[in-house]
């Protein structure tokens, strides 16, 4: 008598055990990542994510100025100046420093190291050096001086910039506040009101505000540093948008209209159809690439934003029907025969009673379409992605990042984390009924 | 619909007697500095011609080439790190043979220019030998990079002999340092630095005729030699001699490696690596002066002279235009050549090139290396089938850096070997 209703199973401190298992799984790469995404390369070289909020030590190759601008003071050459500023970083205290890599903590700030050219060098702890020489200074190029220096924890907006555009962020914030504060505003002065399109209101009038701004004033100041990299990306982002909205949409809407066929109209033969689209969600996708393919060639659609959402569609409805159709067989059987004396018909009882009653169930099935044609890879590459580059997604472009950037780990955990964005604002946005629906089908 | 205007254009153009103007798809192994860089030598080709030329990269290339062509929906132009692949997809009928005299062409301008001939012909599916790679972009690969700042702080001259080589490098072990950074990572492709090792050892071990007979399979990779020579690489492997030890090294990507030179401490002192890699250097490095190269060295006891290893890629038209073939013919100019060579990491053979247009002076240098070598050989694995050059060999190289043993490992390539056979 364990499993009744309201009596607790002995095995709930291992569900919860294995809750927070998942919770902790999950959260830890996507925080570390969310971390690194702040940070710049020298600190996530030196040090791990959850270090960053103390300050590290860190090893630098840092240059004096070059032997050019050496100046003669007493018969004597001189070169001075901070490393630090030389290099374009801020000052820092310096615990130890050297001249050779073999010994990179020879000597203490304030110290005086003998070059192996002939002449010394002083460094002190903020980074000031001085180089006197008997002999002018030859070549091209500073002594290299390596430190052990304490560098402040910094967090920074560079990579974002770097990705997205200069600015981006810190004007899509400033945006999404005024959108927050116009959307509780609104609520705010129809608090009286009621009805359906009162509700959505505030949401569609914040949204409409967040579009407003963002097309009067622009989301970047111009030019980024890496041009190239931040019009991929914000390409691949609408790109990707134009892929996954209808790549949704479309088996959603085939998929309502099946499961109510196949759980409601009775028609020769349905048994067997349910069992077949069983029996395609074990059919891997990657079978039908090559003849899928050949197949959009040969009657013209071609690589493009058509085949994708097709391919996407075709690959989605299995699992698709299946959930929505094992949902709706559970709906009471009362209504809709109430419906059937009532004189409705097939369409009006799907589109007034079963649809609304499937709401959850649609919308879980939307989240899952939603976040695997957003992280898709391979039908994008197979189906969108040509020989003229026009078209392109985000998974893609970080693929490219990866290719191009494969050490610079600030860069890819930004990109990472803004495509990670939008599957996130959906997820977070929809998850009640994510819950709700996953159920859909297991419980009667 | 593009496709008809464009088409429409085209005739108006032709009938108006001018040059028709079309659009040219470039699909590429290239992606970030080496992109940046093509696309400049593409669009002095689009800006003389007229024609609409796009460049994608991809760097899962191998891959997705052979999905395109065996769907039809192959660019047309089609720019090959491997001639193996590129004689593979011939023999189905995925390539377009190029315009007559362009094998004179070659034979006349290209230093050793029967030898490129010769690696851009393959069987077509008619069973006749047809030229259907036009080489452009020559790498060395037998380089090894060193930082000279770090090698005089230690004291460490540079090595004339592959005994010295081997000595240089017990003696930075032993002076409590890591000598070598060695990454095998390279997405779709990981594996590949590994099989351009074995290569190069293979040349300084053996005589060039035993290379050639196994880049044929005609002796099998089971052969003691083939195995002695991944044995030879074996002994760069050990975990005191590479950075992070052998484990890391399947799992570093090439393109990350190098920047252990460049740390605080210095990771490592040496890289062996083809003559593209200053791209990825990190920025600012300046090569010459931060960063510098000598040449991987022979055996002075095996009388083997200086074997060079070398690649390149192959430009072939896998859907054929009249674009397509203008860029080939295009190609033929020494200006084609020398704006990539005003840029980074860009070799040729072409003979009719002005050397001062080389960005800088390493480039030069490494031509002389190309110069003194007694052996050229091409990059073996590229000329080995693709399942075998770009498949097994691979995969096989990253077991063994995981700790496979070579004859094994031998054993498993040239099974994959006799199956495609």
């Amino acid at each position: 008598m364990d499993n009744i209703a309201g009596t607790r199973s002995a095995l709930g401190w291992a569900v919860n055990l294995s809750v927070l298992a998942l919770v902790l799984l999950w959260l830890f790469p996507t925080v570390g990542l969310f971390v690194s995404s702040f940070r710049t390369a020298d600190q996530i070289a030196t040090t791990g994510w959850w270090k960053a909020l103390v300050p590290a030590e860190q090893n630098l190759t840092l240059r004096t100025a070059p032997p050019e601008t050496q100046r003669e003071e007493n018969g004597r050459y001189v070169i001075a100046g901070n490393l630090f500023l030389e290099d374009g970083r801020e000052p820092a205290e310096i615990s130890a420093w050297g001249i050779s890599s073999r010994a990179i903590d020879a000597y203490r700030p304030g110290e005086t190291a003998e070059l192996r050219r002939g002449g010394t060098i002083t460094v002190e702890a903020n980074g000031d050096y001085r180089m006197e020489s008997a002999e002018p200074f030859t070549g091209s190029r500073g002594q290299r001086v390596f430190v052990t220096a304490e560098i402040p924890p910094e967090f920074t907006l560079e990579n974002y910039d770097k990705v997205l555009g200069k600015g981006v962020v810190k004007r899509l914030a400033v945006y999404a506040l005024a959108a927050l504060i116009f959307a509780f505003a609104v609520r705010w002065s129809l608090r009286d009101r009621e009805g359906w399109l009162v509700a959505a209101l505030p949401t569609v009038a914040g949204l409409a505000l967040l579009v407003a701004l963002s097309l009067v004033f622009g989301l970047s100041e111009g030019e980024a540093e890496g041009a190239q990299t931040t019009d991929n990306m914000s390409r691949a982002f609408f790109s990707t948008l134009t892929v996954v909205i209808p790549a949704t949409v479309i088996p959603i809407t085939i998929a309502a209209f099946a499961a109510y066929a196949l759980a409601w109209m009775e028609f020769p033969g349905r048994a067997l159809l349910i069992a077949a689209v069983v029996g395609l969600l074990v059919v891997p996708l990657q079978l039908a690439l090559i003849p899928l393919l050949k197949l959009h060639l040969a009657i013209g659609i071609g690589k493009g934003y058509l085949g994708v959402w097709l391919a996407h569609t075709g690959f989605g409805l299995p699992l698709a029907i299946y959930l929505l159709r094992n949902y709706m067989v559970g709906l009471p059987r009362d209504i809709i025969e109430c419906a059937k004396v009532d004189g409705a018909t097939d369409f009006q009882i799907f589109a007034r009673i079963v649809l609304p009653l499937s709401f959850p169930a649609l919308a879980s099935f939307a989240i899952f379409q939603f976040l695997w044609t957003w992280n898709d890879l391979l039908v994008a590459k197979v189906f969108l992605i040509d020989a003229t580059g026009e078209t392109t997604v985000m998974t893609n472009a970080i693929v490219e990042l990866l290719g191009t950037r494969g050490g610079n780990w600030e860069i890819l955990a930004t990109a990472a984390f803004v495509s990670m964005a939008v599957p996130l604002v959906v997820f977070f946005a929809m998850q009640k009924y994510l819950v709700r629906g996953l159920l859909a089908g297991s419980v009667k | 619909m593009k496709h008809v205007l464009l088409a429409g254009a085209a005739a108006l153009a032709l009938t108006a007697g001018s040059v028709r103007a079309e659009q040219l798809t470039v699909f590429g192994p290239w992606l970030g500095p080496d992109q940046e860089n093509v696309e400049k030598v593409l669009a002095a080709f689009a800006a003389e011609t007229g024609h609409d030329v796009r460049y994608v990269g991809s760097d899962s290339f191998e891959q997705q080439i052979v999905v395109d062509a065996e769907a039809g929906s192959a660019p047309n132009i089609a720019v090959f790190p491997q001639p193996g692949l590129a004689a593979d997809m011939a023999k189905r009928g995925f390539l377009t043979p190029l315009a007559e005299g362009t094998a004179e062409w070659i034979r006349d301008n290209y230093a050793a220019g029967q030898s490129w001939v010769d690696l851009g012909t393959y069987e077509g599916p008619d069973g006749q030998p047809h030229l259907y790679g036009f080489f452009y972009k020559v790498d060395v690969k037998s380089l090894v990079w060193y930082v000279p700042e770090n090698f005089e702080d230690a004291g460490y001259e540079i090595p004339q002999t592959m005994e010295e080589l081997k000595a240089l490098t017990e003696q930075i072990v032993a002076d409590g340092g890591t000598p070598w950074c060695i990454g095998l990572g390279s997405g779709g492709a990981t594996g590949w630095p590994a099989t351009d090792w074995v290569e190069d050892l293979m040349l300084r071990t053996q005589p060039p005729e035993v290379y050639d007979a196994w880049v044929k399979n005609e002796i099998p990779f089971t052969d003691e030699r083939v195995i002695a020579a991944i044995d030879e690489f074996g002994w760069f492997l050990r975990d005191e001699f590479v950075a992070g030890g052998r484990k890391a090294v399947a799992s570093t990507d090439f393109r990350d490696s190098p920047k252990g030179l460049f740390t605080s401490p210095p990771q490592c002192y040496m890289h062996r690596q083809a003559s593209f890699i200053p791209a990825f250097f990190p920025e600012g490095t300046v090569v010459g002066e931060d960063a510098d190269f000598f040449y991987f060295p022979a055996y002075e006891g095996k009388d083997l002279g200086k074997p060079v290893l070398g690649a390149g890629t192959l430009w072939a038209i896998t859907n054929e235009n009249q674009a397509a073939h203008d860029l080939i013919k295009w190609l033929q100019k020494p200006e084609a050549h020398e704006i990539w060579m005003g840029l980074k990491g860009f070799l040729t053979p072409h003979k009719g090139v002005d050397p001062s247009k080389f960005s800088d002076p390493t480039l030069r240098k490494m031509n002389d290396i190309l110069l003194a070598a007694t052996t050229f050989r091409f990059d073996g694995s590229d000329l080995m089938p693709g399942a075998i050059g770009a498949g097994a060999f691979w995969t096989g190289m990253v077991d063994y850096a995981g700790g496979k043993p070579a004859a094994e490992v031998a054993a498993e390539i040239q099974a994959a070997w006799d199956a495609i056979k």
